[in-house]
């Protein structure tokens, strides 16, 4: 598979006097997955219509392959597109529906009965050929979405939120399918979503929106462990956030004065001094009772509130000067279950906290 | 329990209102009396095959199905463009612009009518079949553009929009995916254009003249002096046909939807 990559520019585009998407520039390498993330109406989908050439930009430029594209009508663009809730053709078979991207570019007959053929065996749809969409469950009407997107060969594959109506079981086992999927084909792929475990089960890297805006973009890990800012942090995952102002830099890397008046130590963070920060600490990085307190961070706290999720326990602790603190433990681990009410110590590494400006 | 039986009984008078006329003429029509009369006298299919010698209600009859054609074509062509213009596109004046397009439904037909004959008389369309076709097209426009703008409004864009991102020109999206699921409100549209050019009399009165006639007009000008049962031999396979073609809607796509 000849992959290409996408490419923005600058690109920007206006509902009226309402920016939807605000200079966003971003660079998809030929045979990448990139989720564009964030909530609704930042601007995500309007950019991944832009690429696909549904929606033409106000301002930059859209690349594919290296070459401008603004001005290729999205017939001539070859791209694939999943679109949400499939958009499946209600008056076709799903044979019709995989072949009619082949029959738009008037293959032979012959051709587009086999290739329509494999790409239903690639999707595990055999034997449906002449359903027609109403016939289907939502897993298999989201296959036949996929193999028609796929059966052209494009050189970018979009993605619209296409799993968002499925159940959660169904969603988790099409994302690895679609994955898979993905590598195996080495297909340039967009993939845009509102639900950070998708992005992060799906990507090679993560693009963060908000307001028309990227605001971080990088590997899942990346985005995880070292998100940039509250929205950031705050979107992929739950957090701490402990805020204080910046009072300089220390031994232990930047000060941070808390609101209770305690001082920790952010290794790898700067800030001016004086401005107000917000240290951001993963539930599942914080220890409950650590066995071994030597160099971590500790908390003396009370048990507020449990949890209980089956896999994980959530624990809500009420650490001295009256914040709440979540910290995650696995169960199964051994470990003794602190119970309501329980003093607890919490305790957790330096290098784990995230500071950044407080928003 | 009572109530039931009175809501009962008042629908079968409403029915048996409605369906008088019509059981009267049918029976009429196979009576062997040399007028209509009812009950009809004896049973004969002579005034079927009397048509045949009536060469101004053949000559009508084959001016209203031509005019009913040509005027339903056209209207399915322009209802189909205006719907999606109506539908799809958010421009200033669409309101305004779809009242235009429904007020022949609603504005009295003899309004219509010498308004019609107002603006085509200066233009030497009356007594022309162009004129008719023209005059027909106003009144069943709004049938069309109702119909298909009701079916457009159960066509997700995202169909569209999946065909174009597939490598279909909007042309080509446009037949093979917009057009194949406009096809009941087509259909309906279509039937509505062609039973209610056929059957127009109002306007038409202003419009038809001698050479230039339609139909229901024929009919009208031939009770004036014959009230023999060619009239309700005629009358019969019009209901016949309408009934016909109804069903065959009917079967086909389902006419409930279109009202709903």
């Amino acid at each position: 598979m000849n992959a290409k990559g996408v490419a923005l520019l600058g690109v920007a585009k206006w509902y009226g006097k309402v920016p939807a998407v605000q200079g966003v520039d971003l660079e998809v390498a030929p045979g990448e997955m990139v989720s564009l993330l964030g909530p609704s109406g930042c601007g995500k989908t309007t950019t991944l219509r832009m690429i696909a050439g549904l929606e033409v930009p106000d301002a930059g430029e859209i690349r594919i392959g290296g070459t401008r594209a603004n001005e290729v009508p999205p017939w001539r663009r070859n791209i694939g597109m999943v679109f949400q809730n499939y958009a499946l053709f209600p008056h076709k078979t799903v044979a019709e529906n995989i072949g009619y991207g082949l029959v738009m570019r008037r293959r032979p007959r012959a051709e587009i009965a086999t290739r329509v053929a494999d790409a239903m065996r690639q999707v595990r749809l055999e034997g449906l050929e002449d359903r027609i969409p109403s016939q289907l469950s939502g897993g298999q009407r989201q296959r036949v979405a996929l193999a028609r997107a796929l059966v052209t060969r494009p050189d970018v594959l979009l993605f619209d939120e296409p799993l968002a109506a499925l159940d959660r079981k169904l969603r988790e086992q099409m994302q690895v399918e679609i994955r898979l999927l993905q590598r195996e084909v080495g297909i340039t792929t967009i993939f845009v979503t509102h639900d950070q475990d998708e992005a992060l089960t799906l990507s090679d890297r993560i693009v963060v929106m908000e307001e028309g805006r990227i605001v971080q973009a990088g590997t899942p890990d990346e985005i995880y462990e070292r998100p940039r800012s509250h929205f950031v942090s705050d979107f992929i995952g739950m957090m701490n956030a402990m805020r204080g102002t910046a009072t300089g830099q220390g031994a232990g890397g930047l000060l941070v004065r808390l609101a209770g008046g305690r001082e920790l130590a952010v290794p790898e963070a700067a800030a001016a001094t004086g401005s107000a920060v917000e240290i951001m600490l993963r539930p599942e990085k914080v220890q409950v009772n650590p066995p071994q307190a030597e160099g971590l961070v500790l908390a003396q706290g009370r048990v507020a509130h449990i949890v209980y999720l089956g896999a994980v326990t959530y624990l809500h602790v009420t650490v001295e000067g009256g914040a709440t603190m979540l910290a995650m433990q696995a169960n199964g681990q051994g470990m003794p279950a602190p119970r309501l009410g329980d003093a607890v110590t919490l305790g957790w590494r330096a290098a784990d906290m995230v500071c950044f400006a407080a928003p | 329990m009572t109530a039931r039986r009175l809501l009962g009984a008042y629908v079968a008078v409403v029915m048996l209102f409605l369906a008088l006329p019509i059981a009267v003429v049918i029976p009429s029509a196979f009576g062997e009396g040399n007028a209509l009369a009812f009950p009809p006298q004896g049973f004969s299919l002579k005034w079927f095959a009397a048509i045949l010698e009536r060469p101004a209600l053949l000559a009508a009859a084959a001016n209203s199905a031509a005019i009913a054609a040509v005027a339903t074509g056209v209207s399915l062509v322009v209802g189909t463009l205006s719907a999606f213009a109506l539908r799809r596109y958010a421009f200033p004046g669409r309101g305004a612009l779809m009242a235009l397009f429904m007020a022949p439904l609603v504005f009295p037909a003899i309004v219509l009518a010498a308004a019609i004959a107002m603006v085509l008389a200066p233009m030497g369309l009356v007594r022309n079949f162009w004129g008719l076709v023209l005059a027909h097209i106003v009144v069943v426009l709004p049938y069309v553009v109702r119909t298909v703008s009701a079916t457009l409004a159960e066509v997700d864009r995202a169909w569209e929009e999946a065909a174009l991102t597939l490598g279909a020109s909007p042309w080509r999206g446009f037949t093979s995916v917009t057009l194949p699921l406009l096809r009941p409100g087509l259909v309906a549209g279509a039937t509505f254009s062609l039973i209610i050019s056929f059957d127009e009399f109002t306007i038409s009165l202003f419009l038809v003249g001698s050479g230039m006639m339609t139909l229901p007009i024929e009919m009208y000008n031939y009770a004036e002096y014959s009230l023999d049962p060619v009239l309700a031999a005629v009358s019969t396979l019009l209901i016949l046909l309408t009934t016909a073609a109804v069903l065959a809607v009917e079967r086909t796509v389902g006419l409930g939807k279109q009202f709903s």
